[in-house]
């Protein structure tokens, strides 16, 4: 009865994510943390840095920013523990979702942010025609995407996983998917990867990460491959899934902005340095992924250490 | 346009697909349509009530709703297809509700008196529908069934998103490999155009020999 019920409201919740998912994108905008709802984050907040005049001066895009009186980010609304709205206070949760609030807060002095939901095809686009500021949303460095945008960070070392149904132990390595009906994110770097280290994988993309869930349920797929931070995120919500391996490939996420723009891109720099030293990444990091991923707060990897970034 | 030629297998298996989705979901449709509008204009009332209902849940849902019901939700109650029938299913049934409309509207056009010409030559109603009334109504609305058809073929697009490997899914795991998201969806684009165009030139050549002027 439980686990029908739990699929009913994956249902229901599938379909209003379908239905609404362009007006939750257009309302969730600027909406700002509800009073004492949250006293950590709230704390969190108070301590973040805010970057000074010299600072500002030294970005044309930062002050633009600022002139605007808000960040437009893009971001996604459906990623548990990376940036996921609560339904309750309409706020995105998470760890991309913090360090968006904070960004903000650094440029504006409050965290005034709206959020631009995007999807992996479009991400590129919306840098481009300046849509969005800047895109944080698990967003994986890689050569071919820093021709068209500049990334900031690496801000995370994620890597891909796999996420089988419970009792399923024959896949533990990422050759073992070869042969496998394997589901993938549209647009991700999951399937890119799959391609590479299992060819002869069938893969199967659905548009969003609860529809690859779904469809493992129901045996659509014997396997989902996906970055660890997501699969983390809804093993933590469905008892009925499990990890099934390590993670594999090194998966820098880095701060997507327009391409070129070095003052920005040092600007954003700066300011990953500050939350990090202020231990407010950690802190981010901790009351987000930590609460699943086992282990210490990983150390945050060093700013520009990835090709491409 | 260098990336469009280094994928041309993929991009090949897609336009394949999206054809084959078209011409099933086409049939598909048709059958269900025709079905559709014998009960819309049949004298028996639960048939036309059923008819009617079935054009207006069809017409006032969207596509990609069927879609993820048809995928996500039959399987609850046992009932489980492979995604490709999915695919058919849900855009035979959604365009057929249209495809139902245009072809009321064709029958309208017939005149009431060869209906009662054949009745009055001893055919019962689904003789007279089959052999005298279908056929002149669909010969005068080949126009709206192709524009119809060339929505349905854009409709494909939608599977995309729910495992099918079509044409835009081709475009989208391509994009992901080169991030060159210009010339590839302008490709794509350019291919639906001229799958389109296709569609209008046969309709064309069937309405120069079919069409009846009134």
């Amino acid at each position: 009865m439980a686990k029908a019920s739990s699929t009913r409201r994956r249902i229901a919740l599938m379909c209003a994510v379908v239905t609404f998912g362009a007006t939750a994108g257009a309302c969730s905008g600027g909406t700002e943390a509800v009073p004492g709802a949250n006293n950590a984050a709230q704390s969190m907040l108070d301590r973040a840095p805010v970057a000074t005049e010299a600072e500002l001066a030294a970005s044309p895009t930062a002050m633009a920013i600022k002139q605007r009186g808000e960040l437009f980010i893009g971001a996604s609304l459906e990623t548990p523990l990376m940036s996921q709205q609560n339904p309750t206070t309409g706020e995105a949760e998470g760890f991309d979702a913090t360090l968006g609030k904070l960004l903000a807060k650094y440029i504006l002095g409050e965290p005034k942010r709206k959020i631009i939901t995007t999807t992996p095809q479009i991400r590129e686009a919306l840098i481009q025609n300046s849509t969005v500021d800047a895109v944080i949303q698990n967003y994986s460095i890689t050569p071919k995407r820093a021709e068209k945008v500049s990334f900031a960070g690496p801000y995370f070392i994620s890597g891909q996983a796999v996420a089988t149904l419970k009792g399923k132990p024959d896949i533990s390595r990422p050759e073992d998917l070869n042969g496998k009906k394997v589901l993938v994110a549209t647009g991700s770097t999951g399937a890119g990867v799959v391609k590479e280290l299992a060819p002869q994988a069938q893969q199967i993309a659905f548009n969003t990460d609860p529809e690859c869930v779904q469809a493992l349920e129901q045996g659509r797929g014997d396997a989902w491959v996906k970055d660890l931070p997501v699969i983390a995120g809804e093993t933590k919500l469905n008892d009925k899934i499990q990890l099934a391996s390590g993670t594999f490939g090194s998966d820098p996420y880095g701060i997507g902005i327009k391409h070129g723009d070095e003052s920005f891109k040092k600007f954003v720099n700066g300011w990953l340095k500050k939350i990090q030293d202020a231990g407010l990444w950690q802190q981010a990091y901790q009351e987000s992924l930590g609460t699943v991923i086992p282990g210490e707060v990983p150390q945050p990897p060093a700013i520009g250490s990835v090709a491409g970034s | 346009m260098n990336v469009l030629l280094d994928y041309l297998p993929e991009f090949g298996r897609g336009v394949l697909t999206t054809i084959e989705l078209t011409v099933l979901s086409f049939a598909g449709a048709m059958l269900i349509a025709l079905v559709v509008v014998s009960c819309r204009v049949s004298p028996v009332k639960p048939l036309r009530a059923f008819a009617i209902a079935y054009v207006e849940v069809f017409q006032n849902i969207p596509l990609l709703l069927w879609l993820i019901l048809i995928i996500f939700a039959l399987p609850e109650i046992a009932i489980n297809f492979d995604l490709f029938a999915c695919a058919v299913l849900a855009l035979s049934l959604y365009s057929a509700a249209y495809y139902a409309e245009a072809l009321r509207s064709g029958i309208n056009s017939v005149a009431k008196g060869q209906a009662e010409a054949a009745r009055a030559l001893g055919l019962g109603f689904l003789r007279t529908q089959t052999s005298v009334v279908l056929p002149q109504a669909l010969r005068s609305v080949l126009q709206p069934l192709c524009n119809i058809t060339i929505g349905l073929l854009m409709n494909t697009a939608i599977t995309a998103g729910t495992g099918i490997p079509e044409l835009t899914a081709a475009a989208n795991a391509v994009n992901v490999i080169t991030s060159d998201p210009l010339p590839v969806y302008i490709g794509a684009g350019i291919v639906y155009g001229l799958l389109a165009l296709l569609i209008s030139l046969v309709t064309s050549r069937l309405e120069k020999k079919l069409v009846i002027h009134r």
